[in-house]
């Protein structure tokens, strides 16, 4: 079994050291330059990867820390797309600036890739980008040009595939597509049109592992439609819907598996050994060798000490099957 | 106050910088509360000036006591404790509480009516008594006591209600319960309707639901049955998209709309033209007499000078259309 980390991370300390909260308000007041700025969120990110060292995390973010939410680096490296106002990201108490698409999707390219470069070259762990899947990209954009929306997927996809192929020459090992606007749709896509949509990603670029996140809402139908595809890995949040450990523990299925068995949205620490019995039917079913397990989310959402035990405690739970 | 197309406030305003230091001062304990109250009724005039100043007809005190709209009851009631900060956006973040036992008032019974008072006590015009509503409370806090979402929030209901009584019996007569989460969960409308309707019992004030940032397609028209007098909505923020929304529906005669006419996460200056364009669009769905206008949301975010130019924005949109139209 394998442990990882799903996303965002506080960007603020538990205790003492390097702050971003901090930093960005004294930069703002002209009491940091903006050398030193950058040198904090050097720093936090740090913070960030020494803790994936440390707990023995098989594969880690960077915690995401430079970002101002999931959709920051994507506009930031399209053209014809900028940040808009803030809406709440689906049932959190969480806001992001949405993208607002004024023309035509061009790829610039640049701020993702330097963002990646810098933490690959820290993380002695395997380094993975969770990215806005196309679907919640799309769900949460404002689109002001497109007249006809197949056509947008289509430019979307492209832009995306162009993503991916410059973040292979970062040393990021895996791209991430986080998608909870499918895992809570109440009328959502076609299964032909997402196939249609991520088989054009998954063919983009050899080398790079692409994986999908369904979270926050139920993910358990779409095991079937979305296993056909070549995806390395399907992550799941196990605390919204808890039934896809029941359809875990009958059905075997021929790629890797993650299990979010930690509420990354509540403080409340699980029990180890409760969640390994949990585990174990599933872990029968499949085994241990492509079952991933994480949070349920990015930890952004915990205050900074919980954010940690919870990692803390995917050691544990590793280590009680180990 | 006017006839028509009143305006108002939606909450908190700017806390000025001796406030910020007076209440890092008197958490690190260099001041005491009597030294930190001293300031915050500063800043508390000035809100209330500037409000009159630009003529504004039913007017907020500014919250210059409260951190956080969840944490500043959670601090204050018992069943809490206080986390370590969560971001909700950008650089802004709260300490999200945790329920960790039965909620209850304690001590606290009129937590926020010596404020509304003094604030009350220093204009003639209506001051809206400002609470945070149950189902926001819970949705806003980490619940690592009760069994589930509903039995926290109506617990939480039982506890504003007293609140709002307590107001009431000061002397308010508009009590605002924010509700910004109520969007967040559509399946749970119920659940806050529920919770609202346990709050707003029995009270002969005027009852206000402010509510922000939320997908108002998967709860109108569910909403309307809110049990509350006024519903405050944000608008500005998504160029008025709300309007196009609420035209899908009859407004209904027994509410009141404040509608947001200027976005409070923005630092860019609305027009007066855009303000009044959007009211004027508001116009053409809510009946004149059913309309206030304000900006989306409280206004805390912003430094004082752009909450001062986008109230006097609005205030003199307004001013225009009521003398174009012969409002006055």
């Amino acid at each position: 079994m394998k442990t990882t980390v799903m996303g965002s991370y506080p960007k603020i300390p538990a205790g003492p050291g390097p702050n971003v909260r901090t930093a960005i308000q004294r930069f703002e007041r002209g009491l940091l330059p903006p050398s030193q700025l950058f040198e904090i969120y050097h720093q936090v990110i740090g913070r960030v990867l020494n803790l994936a060292v440390e707990t023995q995390l098989d594969r880690t973010t960077d915690g995401q820390i430079r970002w101002y939410d999931l959709f920051d680096p994507v506009v930031r490296d399209l053209d014809n797309v900028q940040s808009a106002g803030l809406i709440r990201l689906f049932d959190n108490n969480f806001y992001v600036r949405h993208p607002l698409i004024t023309g035509r999707l061009q790829y610039q390219g640049g701020t993702l890739a330097a963002w990646c470069r810098e933490s690959s070259s820290l993380s002695p762990v395997p380094l993975k980008v969770a990215l806005p899947g196309l679907f919640t990209f799309l769900e949460m954009a404002e689109d002001k040009s497109y007249v006809d929306q197949d056509v947008l997927l289509d430019d979307l996809v492209d832009v995306m595939r162009l993503t991916i192929r410059y973040l292979a020459e970062t040393g990021v090992v895996e791209v991430q597509w986080d998608e909870p606007s499918l895992a809570r749709a109440k009328t959502p896509p076609s299964l032909s049109r997402i196939q249609h949509a991520y088989q054009s990603l998954l063919n983009a670029v050899p080398g790079i592992d692409q994986s999908i996140f369904l979270y926050w809402g139920q993910s358990a139908s779409w095991f079937e439609g979305l296993s056909s595809l070549p995806f390395a890995g399907i992550y799941l949040d196990v605390v919204s819907d808890p039934r896809v450990l029941d359809v875990l523990s009958q059905n075997k299925l021929d790629l890797e598996i993650g299990l979010g068995v930690l509420d990354a949205r509540n403080v409340r620490m699980e029990d180890p050994h409760a969640v390994l019995r949990t585990l174990e039917p599933v872990l029968h079913k499949q085994g241990t060798k492509n079952i991933w397990i994480h949070p349920s989310c990015g930890l952004e959402f915990l205050p900074p000490d919980r954010a940690e035990q919870k990692v803390r405690l995917l050691q544990t739970i590793k280590s009680l099957i180990e | 106050m006017a006839q028509y197309l009143l305006t108002t406030s939606v909450g908190s305003f700017p806390k000025p910088n001796k406030l910020l230091t007076a209440r890092s001062q008197f958490r690190r304990n260099q001041i005491s509360l009597d030294e930190l109250r001293e300031v915050e009724e500063e800043a508390t005039r000035r809100v209330i000036a500037l409000q009159e100043e630009l003529g504004i007809d039913i007017l907020v005190h500014g919250e210059m006591e409260r951190g956080d709209m969840v944490a500043y009851f959670a601090e204050n009631w018992r069943g809490f404790s206080e986390s370590l900060p969560v971001r909700s956006y950008g650089n802004r973040y709260y300490r999200k509480p945790i329920v960790e036992n039965v909620v209850a008032l304690g001590d606290s019974v009129g937590l926020t009516v010596q404020s509304w008072k003094k604030a009350a006590a220093l204009t003639r015009r209506p001051m809206k008594g400002m609470l945070t509503g149950p189902y926001t409370i819970c949705d806003w806090s980490f619940n690592a006591f009760y069994p589930d979402r509903r039995a926290l929030t109506i617990d939480l209901a039982h506890l504003v209600h007293d609140e709002a009584l307590a107001l009431q019996n000061a002397g308010a007569t508009y009590i605002q319960i924010d509700e910004p989460a109520i969007s967040t969960r559509p399946e749970e409308l119920d659940l806050a309707i529920e919770a609202m309707a346990i709050v707003t019992d029995g009270l002969s004030a005027k009852t206000i639901s402010h509510i922000c940032y939320g997908d108002f397609e998967t709860i109108l028209p569910g909403l309307f049955d809110l049990p509350v007098d006024q519903l405050d909505l944000e608008a500005a923020n998504q160029q008025f998209a709300l309007l196009d929304l609420l035209a899908r529906y009859s407004w209904p005669t027994s509410k009141e709309l404040a509608l947001g006419v200027v976005d409070v996460h923005s630092h860019r200056i609305e027009s007066i033209d855009e303000v009044k364009a959007g009211i004027r669009r508001a116009l053409e769905i809510i009946p004149l007499a059913n309309l206030l206008i304000d900006p989306d949301c409280g206004l805390k975010t912003r430094t004082w000078d752009e909450a001062e130019q986008k109230l006097r924005v609005m205030a003199q949109a307004v001013q225009e259309i009521r003398e174009e139209d012969g409002l006055q």
